[in-house]
């Protein structure tokens, strides 16, 4: 979709007398004098996950959009244009014209109650740290992107080590265990060609890299993603990567890792020289000691692969938040749904104990021990912590395949997701917390 | 199993984890072990324990301290666990369970070293209790200490010669560990120590298997199964895992030189699984050569195998197997696996070996009603398929022992089948006595090929939506709704095209259809037209290239003139599909499209658009 086309669009509908140059270069403002389109995220949504995908493409072709927060679950506003619908339709997203009659009532509205409008104006580049021979089913955030349609590209050590993470506005981490210990699979899958074809690849990174063992290696892109998200980044982690790359900045001097990783067995003083300060999201965390349990820390409240420590699933609920005081954290609880059911992950869920007080819970599961999103800043940047695999697959195994989201068009977990996609493009001056 | 790189994953909860065989061991015991996924020893194997602790005669008040014990390690409160179960050893120094609630409790406090001069205590005061030297075995090997722990169980192997508790336990810990090397060496000098040149198999082929060395592997389960035949099934299940390149090797292993019975059957299985029938049953066969209870269990098995897949070939040796099985039980069953052979054989299009067997079953005064009404239905259906109808139908009249839905059922087919010969007289007739829906059904479909339009739609609807499979239905309906836009009561042209598509002459039938279509558009308002080119379009698309350009130049010809009607949209449908399956996606992203922008109310849409989602990569292919 060209930006060209868009701007066009709009020029013809609201009957401008500016060349669609022109608007190019006119600081941006509310577009409220146009026939606009609403994008409604309640139930009268056909396809809410596709939804994010036209609104980003809106953006992306530099046409603002804004998002209505709370209003109908988080609804888009975006101007009216036979591209955008044309967009939608193909799409199968619905929409519904609204005239400035009905988007004043709407903006009434959202004045007199817990909502807000937060423009969206600048969609984010976004980078997804994956290995290059992963196919593309290989996550939920990338099969989110997939399906919505929002373009991405991928990096990994090489890239993150040469220091392109700048280059992008939004990383996202899933499978990688920042620890180096290829997620304790030879536990399970000893002997299987995959897994050594991981541990060979892996270990020829760290290698070309210049690093002895991949947990090294695996530790100092763990640093170069902090230095990321301090210099103004938005990282959003599911499942494994949460915790493994808190381990990781905690255990910079320390080997935590077990000897089948690089050779040495862990300190067994471990727990005592972490330094958590150099973390993002956790801390006071114990390292497991035991390398024969398929488990990091106790950071995860779940423990899935950990025998008789696996805790069952409940359902998360998502808390409410002052969307004019606090829009950022409002944005990525955006959803039609409150009460989402859990799923599991390698890492499912955060315990409340483990949480730094800076910590902003989003979501946790009532009357349990452990969270399931959390969100935090740390320099100029954000990150945001998604525990489990796949919100539409609850208990995820080698081999099962990959989910179809054409499914699930109206998944809440998978709205959690592209919220975090967003937000990213909302004004800077929205943003403060 | 393809499993994907790094996916955060749960485990599976099924016996394929490394320490399965160590389970199965265990279960061997008479020991049941929890599903837990929890790879570590002193979890899988302290379970063990427990169970084993729960068998054992307790006085009242240690039984109370494992019993809190057991409580405190499910409330993850290990180090309070660990406290019971060391003041139980000081009052009783060889109290098994409390020793293996420290196995499983120290390890994750990272205390084990505090388990060895309790479990040496415990060893020496009970040098004949086998567990206590197990756990010794285990603490010595989770320590590292080699020495100590080949030391332990050689003198334990020295105190119990034949026993092979000691190896197998030492192996079990090494292989928790996994050293696999080491784990392997101890079996093989078990294997020496107590003579017995298939003890151990097991364990070896399943440390083979996990090293990807399957002809070993096969080597040992041959061992296995010919010592213990009962392992069969373990052994194909397992077996049947090897990668396709080395399946010849593992078959070579099986069949090579004279192999007995049991490993022949093995190589039989696997080579069913691996999709070579034939070549299954011709290494199968000579091992169910004479007849005995054995072969007979192991002939119904393959050909319960056999059915399980899906092909032609694999039915033909399935029902070879039940023949011979026949050949080998007694009358009721005999009976009964002529008739299951027969099928199999008409299933594999071998009619003249279904006829034979169904022939004998008729003919067989002593088998069951049942039985001969089967068999007697079953030698009807081969002379349809046959193509002898009059024979057919001659015997569906004399023959007296079908039942009332068996009769129906092949007057069905057998009018089916005059229609595919295309006499439309024979056909009726067939059908002349039955009322059924399904009869109602066909009899549509006869006067529709006779061109009688409205009869057929009034048939039709009569039959309603439940007549045969629901492709049937939805076929029945899709004719309806483009009979109803044809304005005449009558249209031989077009029942002729349909009765030659129905005959399978598919080319013919295309140029049939397009001619029809003409003469509806010069005889009359038009209606329907495009709906006969969609259905002429939709045979071209199946047939060759020729064919397939003929049926993308109907699908632009209908979207071009279909109008407001359903069959436009649905056309473009048709034309995206055919062009994407020619590889030519960007033309079919354009015309999927255009169908979603064109046409918002078809219920094609939703369709067309996962079509388009599948074209753009926005959805796993599936």
């Amino acid at each position: 979709m060209k930006r060209r086309e868009f701007l066009q669009a709009v020029s013809r509908i609201g009957g401008w007398a500016v060349s669609a140059r022109l608007l190019a270069y006119y600081p941006p403002i509310r577009l409220s004098a146009y026939p606009s389109l609403l994008i409604p995220m309640d139930d009268a949504q056909s396809d809410h996950l596709k939804a994010y995908g036209v609104t980003y493409r809106v953006v992306q072709a530099g046409i603002k959009a804004e998002w209505l927060l709370n209003y109908r679950g988080g609804s888009f506003l975006v101007p009216d244009g036979p591209a955008i619908r044309r967009d939608a339709t193909l799409a199968g997203v619905g929409f519904e014209a609204v005239d400035d009659g009905q988007v004043a009532g709407i903006r009434g509205e959202i004045e007199a109650n817990n909502m807000d409008a937060v423009p969206l104006e600048k969609a984010p580049k976004v980078a997804v740290y994956v290995p290059p021979n992963a196919p593309p089913w290989d996550d939920a955030v990338t099969m989110a992107l997939q399906y919505a349609g929002i373009p991405f590209e991928k990096v990994w050590d090489f890239e993150v080590v040469a220091g392109k993470l700048p280059t992008y506005d939004w990383l996202h981490l899933h499978h990688e265990d920042f620890t180096g210990q290829y997620s304790k699979f030879y536990l399970i899958y000893a002997g299987a060609p995959w897994l050594a074809e991981m541990v060979r690849f892996n270990g020829d990174a760290a290698r070309r890299l210049g690093f002895e063992t991949v947990p090294d290696l695996k530790k100092a892109v763990a640093r170069k993603i902090r230095d990321f998200v301090e210099n103004g980044g938005f990282l959003f982690a599911m499942c494994t990567a949460t915790e493994t790359i808190d381990l990781a900045l905690a255990a910079e001097r320390v080997d935590i890792a077990a000897a089948f990783a690089d050779g040495t067995p862990m300190d067994p003083q471990a727990d005592r020289k972490l330094d958590w300060t150099r973390a993002l999201a956790f801390t006071g965390a114990h390292v497991e000691p035991n390398p024969q349990i398929a488990s990091f820390s106790d950071i995860d409240g779940h423990q899935v692969n950990a025998g008789p420590r696996r805790q069952p699933l409940g359902a998360f609920k998502l808390f409410n938040f002052s969307a004019k005081i606090d829009p950022v954290p409002t944005m990525l609880v955006q959803s039609h749904r409150q009460v989402i059911p859990d799923f599991y992950g390698l890492t499912t869920s955060f315990v409340r104990d483990r949480l730094k007080p800076s910590d902003l819970v989003l979501a946790d599961e009532e009357g349990a021990p452990w969270v399931k999103y959390i969100h935090g800043d740390h320099g100029k940047g954000t990150w945001t912590f998604f525990g489990g695999h796949d919100p539409e697959d609850q208990q995820h195994q080698i081999g099962d395949p990959p989910t179809d989201l054409s499914l699930h068009p109206h998944s809440p977990g998978y709205r959690l997701i592209l919220n975090n996609v967003l937000f990213p493009a909302a004004k800077k001056r929205e943003l403060k917390t | 199993m393809r499993p994907h790189r790094g996916e955060c994953v749960v485990a599976p909860a099924r016996d394929s984890r490394p320490e399965g065989w160590a389970r199965r061991i265990v279960a061997l015991k008479g020991n049941a072990l929890q599903g837990s996924a929890g790879p570590s020893p002193g979890f899988s194997l302290g379970i063990t324990g427990l169970a084993l602790s729960l068998l054992l005669p307790l006085r009242s008040l240690p039984a109370q301290a494992i019993g809190q014990g057991v409580e405190l390690e499910r409330a993850g409160q290990y180090d309070r666990a660990a406290s019971l179960y060391f003041a139980t050893l000081r009052a009783d120094p060889t109290n098994l369970a409390a020793l293996l609630g420290l196995e499983r409790v120290l390890p994750p406090l990272n205390r084990l070293e505090e388990l060895l001069p309790v479990a040496r205590r415990a060893a020496a005061a009970g040098p004949q209790r086998a567990a206590l030297r197990g756990v010794l075995l285990r603490t010595y090997v989770a320590l590292s200490e080699t020495d100590s722990a080949r030391s332990v169980a050689l003198a334990w192997a020295a105190d119990a010669p034949r026993d092979e508790a000691p190896y197998r336990d030492w192996a079990i810990a090494l292989e928790d560990y996994h050293h696999h090397d080491a784990a392997r060496e101890v079996l093989l000098l078990g294997r020496r120590a107590v003579g017995r040149p298939a003890a151990f198999a097991i364990e070896l082929a399943e440390l083979d298997q996990r090293t990807g060395d399957w002809e070993s592997a096969a080597r040992e389960w041959a061992a296995a199964v010919t010592e213990s035949p009962a392992q069969l099934p373990n052994a194909a299940g397992d077996l049947s895992e090897a990668p396709e390149v080395q399946r010849e090797r593992v078959t070579r292993v099986l069949t090579s030189g004279d192999p007995p019975a049991v490993t022949r059957r093995l190589a039989g299985e696997l080579l069913l699984g691996w999709g070579q029938p034939q070549r299954a049953w011709d290494v199968f066969a000579p091992s169910v050569a004479t007849p005995s209870a054995d072969a007979a269990y192991a002939l119904r098995r393959f050909a319960d195998l056999a059915a399980a897949s899906n092909t032609p070939a694999a039915r033909r040796v399935g029902a070879l197997a039940l023949a011979r099985f026949a050949e080998m039980v007694p009358e009721p069953l005999a009976v009964r696996a002529r008739a299951d052979a027969a099928r199999a054989f008409l299933e594999a299009g071998d009619r003249a070996a279904a006829r034979d067997v169904l022939e004998r079953v008729a003919r067989d005064s002593a088998a069951p009603a049942d039985a001969q009404a089967l068999a007697q239905s079953a030698v009807i259906e081969a002379l349809i398929d046959g193509g002898q109808l009059d024979e057919a139908g001659r015997r569906l009249d004399a023959e007296g022992r079908l039942t009332a839905e068996g009769r129906a059922a092949l007057r069905l087919r057998l009018a089916e089948a005059w229609v595919r010969r295309g006499d439309l007289d024979r056909a009726a007739q067939a059908l002349a006595r039955d009322s059924s829906v399904d009869a109602l059904a066909q009899r549509g479909w006869i006067a529709l090929y006779r061109g009688r339009v409205q009869e057929a739609q009034q048939l039709f609807k009569a039959a309603g939506p439940y007549a045969g499979h629901r492709r049937d239905a939805t076929e029945r309906s899709a004719m309806l709704a483009l009979l109803q836009q044809i304005p005449t009561a009558t249209f031989p042209e077009l029942g002729a095209a349909l009765l030659t598509l129905a005959r399978g002459d598919s080319v013919p039938a295309v140029a049939a259809l397009r001619l029809a279509a003409v003469h509806l558009e010069t005889g009359g308002s038009g209606g329907g037209r495009p709906d006969i080119l969609l259905v002429a379009g939709r045979v071209a698309a199946r047939l060759g290239p020729d064919e397939r350009r003929v049926a993308l130049a109907l699908f632009a010809e209908v979207v071009r003139t279909g109008g407001s009607g359903a069959a436009a949209p649905a056309a473009e449908l048709e034309w995206a599909r055919l062009l994407e399956r020619g590889q030519r996606t960007a033309e079919a992203i354009q015309h999927l499209e255009h169908l979603i922008l064109s046409y918002p109310g078809s219920a094609v849409v939703p369709e067309a658009r996962r079509e388009l989602e599948r074209a753009k990569g926005a959805i796993p292919k599936s």
